[in-house]
């Protein structure tokens, strides 16, 4: 800078008259006027958005698309994009439906607003995480050292290694670890069971399925074995009907489970509607609706459940009309005549089989609730009309889970509560039936050679040929393969983290060694990822067409248009499977695959999406649902909104007008009919004996065994809410909300000398974790609160520095298949240990690996 | 804890501070916001919203609920204070900024930041004391809500309460929200509407635009 241009900006700097102006400058707006202004070449009007350009939204072109992880529900998400590039994103505002107009949200057709999670998708979409090009690994699994390679190349590399596998190995050599992460798209589905990926392996010939569904298992099998069928749920807005709400082991401040859930539920205590909590933790729901509090110990739900049921029947509080009507093997008289020598649930609770009446003061030592307030809840639910005991599947997610859900049903049904406007017979939960396949689905859609329990892949790749068949919960085969040991030799995952979600990750580090082919399909790198062979990049839902679907509440659909194109070479999972099946199997598997595509399907696939959308909404959504919007009006808004002519409750044409249950019985079966016949439990899929009435069984670990002594904390691992399982772990914005901790109760945190903030471990004898403690008042004492799905980072030494609960979690399912997420007993000291909080700092230096040829 | 002599004197301190530099503006229509702090389910979409909005990366948080909670085992309760810029009736930031950077607007008592003209050097940052004024190293100024005037400006409402999932979140004349008139789920047919809550600064230094329906343990006496 020059004498003389200093000379000038330090008088400018300096003169009085700019003060001057400052000071009216303040003043703002269009008022500024004064005279001092003119002089002044730089002074300009103080305005909003003075960087330019600052596009509003109604500059930018307006897309409707939703978000669409299996989080629990679906809510829209509007992309506000400049070209290529999605510049921010809104929600529902009421515009969009038809007859919508901006701020329109009344109880028959709520805005569909999207969470925190949906709100940063334009962090997991432009990720330094996103996978851009096919990779391979160069280093050891784990070790995250890949190198990019062409389509061409990887695609090549799987192709010949799965048919060298199923040449070798036989056709249960590849796993199919299939999941939510790209999940509930028409289309692009990424499910467990029938999904694309599912299809592609059974097309194929090679497929070991997994049967047992992480999230409920315990609860699914219970809603069929009590119902017959899975869709025991109502919709959301019956809850602003209930009189008293009991919310057991459910969290709907987090996990949103129904889009406007919570909503109603907020109208149900604007109605006077009570509202009590079962839970280890005071949750944030607890606060919202000022429920009463009490607090349980984990995995004893089943006890608390028969000592209400003690209750209930003992002073004669149960609807026994409605038993004598609805129910099977509730108590001695609705016994069907084939089981006259079985036992039946009263007399069961009663204690006339084991001499073990299962009262309230039984349960209160189990479950560490007092007597009274079992009874006076018992009382409060058997004599409330309509009361909604609301069974969630957290307490279900161990040893046997299922029988508390079993309990719960029980409870349900003998107070009447099941089928009724403000009843409620969850469970699983699912109410309206969507049209949910727009993707090929026919004889193909589910092969398998052998199927196992979800959480034992790692058990019988270490322990094969020595394994049993109870071991993996082998489901039974109609032909002579029925038994046999899958002699597993890879894995896929599509849109699947499972490697960092199932439990005991430790044995699953040792299992995966023994693999040839482990093939990872997903948007970013995960955890799972760091341990693949292949790493193959799959375009987001932004990035292809589909629609969405409500998950298992809501009664609407979401148009999700390729709002922008694939990032990088990424192309949709449906392509790269048609493109493997041509390889693989030439036209003819190509074609059967996917018989509305070419050969050309991997580069041009939008016409074919298209088809297959299009076909789906005449057929299906116009065809069966009667909807009287065409498909091009359809996607022009962006949204269907169903109106049903009245609220969505599970099992009222049984009970209004008689119809059967879905069970063998017609009935509700407290006895299961299925359960009660079966004499040899190794060649069922369970392996184990299941009671057939709902009984209380003791878990192998709980705050009442002996391990206690040497690991005297129960961990629980809840879903969190600013994760869905592990994805969305990458995303700054909410690690700046929420902060990856254990919650320990501030008694026992003071015995342990442990502060919010401290850095603890926390580790069994199967794995060890690194976390901050957050204490508090709002947990139980003796219970540590870790939220699964935070992205493992280990040390060393193995120790996970990130704080993954699945780390310390035990691979022993429940018989009927319930993952023991939440079985775990540990111990807590504090460390010198760093807490990693994830890959925050990581993220770029593995950036930085992945984006180059190495 | 200042003692009542100690407060008579920083307001006539303050009153003085203000007249000398600033002719406050008068805005014909003061919007506010106002929060249930009992329904609230603190999910924090408000916040992710603003932060997307605004193209915020981690750091300053225009947006913050605070959860609250206290009591004693198996005793205790929680509830959620949301704040973001109160647009105050007498903003402490605006005074303070030598640059002219921060104005109220008449139409609507919005107070917001000319990004090119704050230099950055956090004195508003310092005088507010709500915290609504945060510094972006990324940019090297002072951010803060501005209500999100464009959206207000084309009919529309805030990006947060737009988020809002629970509809407890709203924004509306700030005289209407305190005299419980404003039309809004946010307040329930049995609410009454609070100028402040506990541990919440006092009201009287600033006048923020807010109103608040309290839970039990966090009204103020």
């Amino acid at each position: 800078m020059s004498i003389e241009k200093l000379t000038q900006s330090l008088n400018k700097r300096l003169n009085l008259s700019r003060r001057s102006f400052l000071k009216s400058a303040a003043v703002g707006g269009a008022s500024v006027a004064a005279g001092g202004l003119v002089e002044m070449k730089t002074a300009k009007e103080a305005k909003a958005f003075a960087y330019e350009p600052y596009p509003t939204d109604d500059q930018l072109e307006t897309v409707v698309t939703s978000c669409a992880h299996n989080c629990g529900s679906r809510h829209m998400l509007v992309a506000h994009k400049w070209k290529d590039v999605i510049v921010r994103l809104s929600t529902d505002d009421g515009r969009y439906q038809r007859d919508g107009h901006f701020g329109k949200d009344d109880n028959e057709e709520p805005q569909l607003r999207a969470c925190l999670r949906g709100r940063s998708y334009r962090q997991r979409l432009y990720s330094a995480e996103r996978l851009l090009y096919p990779m391979m690994r160069v280093g050891k699994r784990g070790e995250g050292k890949f190198k990019r390679v062409s389509w061409d190349e990887a695609l090549t590399h799987v192709a010949s290694k799965m048919v060298e596998i199923k040449d070798t190995y036989g056709p249960t050599a590849l796993v199919d670890q299939s999941y939510a992460g790209a999940s509930y798209g028409v289309l692009h589905k990424s499910d467990q069971i029938e999904g694309l990926l599912g299809r592609f392996l059974g097309m194929f010939g090679c497929r070991t399925s997994s049967w047992s569904v992480p999230s409920y298992q315990g609860t699914t099998f219970s809603s069929r074995m009590t119902f017959g069928t899975i869709e025991d749920g109502n919709e959301d807005d019956t809850f602003a009907h209930s009189k008293l709400m009991i919310m057991w082991g459910w969290n709907p401040a987090y996990t949103f489970h129904g889009g406007n859930t919570f909503m109603y539920m907020r109208m149900a205590k604007q109605r006077g509607c009570k509202f009590v909590l079962v839970d280890p933790q005071y949750t944030d729901s607890a606060a919202a609706y000022d429920a009463w509090w009490i607090p349980i110990r984990p995995n004893t739900d089943a006890a608390m459940m028969a000592g209400m049921a003690h209750y209930i029947f003992t002073n004669d509080l149960h609807d026994q009309e409605f038993i004598d009507q609805f129910c099977q093997g509730m108590d001695a008289g609705t016994m069907p005549e084939w089981a006259k020598d079985k036992e039946n649930f009263k007399d069961y609770i009663l204690g006339k089989y084991d001499n073990e009446p299962k009262t309230p003061e039984w349960a209160a030592e189990i479950c560490g609730v007092p007597a009274e307030d079992i009874i006076k809840l018992a009382d409060m639910y058997a004599r409330t009309k309509p009361a909604a005991l609301k069974a969630s599947w957290a307490p279900g997610r161990n040893a046997y889970g299922e029988q508390y859900n079993r309990m719960a049903a029980a409870l349900q049904a003998m107070t009447g509560n099941i089928g009724i406007l403000g009843g409620c017979a969850e469970g699983v939960g699912k109410a309206w039936h969507a049209e949910a396949v727009a993707y090929p689905y026919d004889q193909y859609s589910n092969i398998w050679f052998q199927s196992i329990k979800s959480d034992r892949w790692a058990h019988c790749v270490l322990n094969y040929p020595n394994v049993k068949r109870e071991e993996i919960g082998l489901w039974p085969r109609q032909d002579d393969t029925d038994g046999q040991i899958p002699n597993i030799k890879g894995i896929f995952w599509q849109g699947s983290d499972w490697f960092n979600q199932l439990t005991n990750i430790n044995k699953e580090i040792e299992a995966i060694n023994k693999l040839e082919l482990v093939v990872c399909m997903d948007s970013t790198i995960t955890p799972s990822g760091l341990y693949a062979d292949v790493l193959l990049p799959i375009a987001t839902h932004f990035e292809r067409h589909d629609v969405a679907l409500p998950w298992y509440k809501g009664h609407y659909y979401i148009h999700r248009p390729k709002v922008i194109e694939p990032m990088g070479e990424s192309k949709t999972d449906f392509q790269v499977f048609t493109e493997l099946a041509y390889r693989i199997g030439g036209n003819v598997f190509g074609q059967a695959f996917n018989p509305k595509a070419n050969r050309d399907y991997f580069h041009i696939n939008d016409n074919v999406d298209e088809a297959y959308l299009k076909e789906w909404w005449d057929q299906k959504v116009i065809g069966h649902q009667h909807v009287d919007m065409s498909w091009d009006e359809f996607k022009q808004r962006g949204v269907y909104k169903f109106k049903l002519d009245q609220p969505h409750v599970a099992f009222r044409e049984q009970i209004e007008n008689g119809k059967a249950f879905q069970t063998p019985s017609g009935k509700i079966e407290i006895l299961a009919s299925q359960l009660a016949q079966i004499t040899d439990w190794k060649k069922t899929m369970y392996g184990y004996e299941i009671p057939y009435i709902p009984k209380w069984i003791e878990p192998w670990e709980s705050l009442n065994s002996p391990k206690t002594s040497e690991f005297p904390f129960h961990l629980i691992s809840p879903h969190p809410r600013w994760r869905t399982h592990s994805i969305f772990n990458n995303c700054s914005w909410l690690r700046e909300t929420y902060e990856q901790e254990v919650t320990l109760n501030a008694a026992d945190a003071k015995q342990l000398g442990i502060r919010t903030g401290d850095t603890v471990e926390i580790w069994n004898d199967r794995g060890r974790v690194v976390v901050p403690t957050y204490v508090t008042e709002r947990c139980m004492p003796g219970v540590a609160v870790l939220h699964e799905g935070v992205w493992i980072d280990l040390d060393s030494e193995g120790v996970d520095r990130a704080g993954n609960p699945d780390m310390l979690t035990l691979d022993e399912p429940s018989p009927a298949g319930a993952f023991a997420y939440n079985t775990v007993l540990c111990n807590i000291k504090k460390t010198d240990l760093e807490h990693r909080p994830g890959w925050d700092q990581l993220a770029t230096s593995r950036a930085h690996v992945f984006r180059r040829d190495l | 804890m200042t003692s009542k002599q100690d407060k008579a004197r920083i307001k006539a301190a303050v009153k003085r501070r203000k007249r000398e530099t600033y002719t406050p503006v008068v805005p014909d229509k003061q919007l506010g916001f106002v929060h249930n702090n009992v329904d609230c389910i603190g999910c924090r979409a408000c916040e992710i919203a603003c932060k997307d909005k605004n193209g915020l990366s981690a750091g300053p948080r225009f947006r913050r609920v605070q959860y609250i909670e206290g009591g004693t085992y198996p005793d205790v309760y929680a509830y959620k204070v949301n704040m973001s810029c109160n647009h105050c009736e007498s903003p402490a930031c605006l005074p303070t900024c030598p640059t002219g950077a921060i104005f109220k607007r008449k139409a609507d008592g919005i107070v917001d930041i000319d990004s090119t003209l704050c230099i950055g050097c956090r004195r508003c940052e310092a005088a507010c004391p709500f915290g609504a004024p945060q510094f972006d190293p990324g940019d090297n100024i002072v951010k803060k809500c501005n209500m999100c005037v464009d959206e207000i400006e084309a009919g529309r409402k805030p990006y947060c309460v737009m988020a809002c999932m629970m509809r407890v979140l709203d924004i509306g004349s700030i005289d209407e929200i305190w005299r419980g008139s404003l039309e809004t789920v946010a307040i329930g047919p049995a609410d009454k509407v609070s100028k402040q809550v506990k541990n919440m600064a006092n009201i009287e230094l600033t006048k923020p635009s807010i109103g608040f329906v309290a839970h039990s343990k966090g009204k103020v006496k």
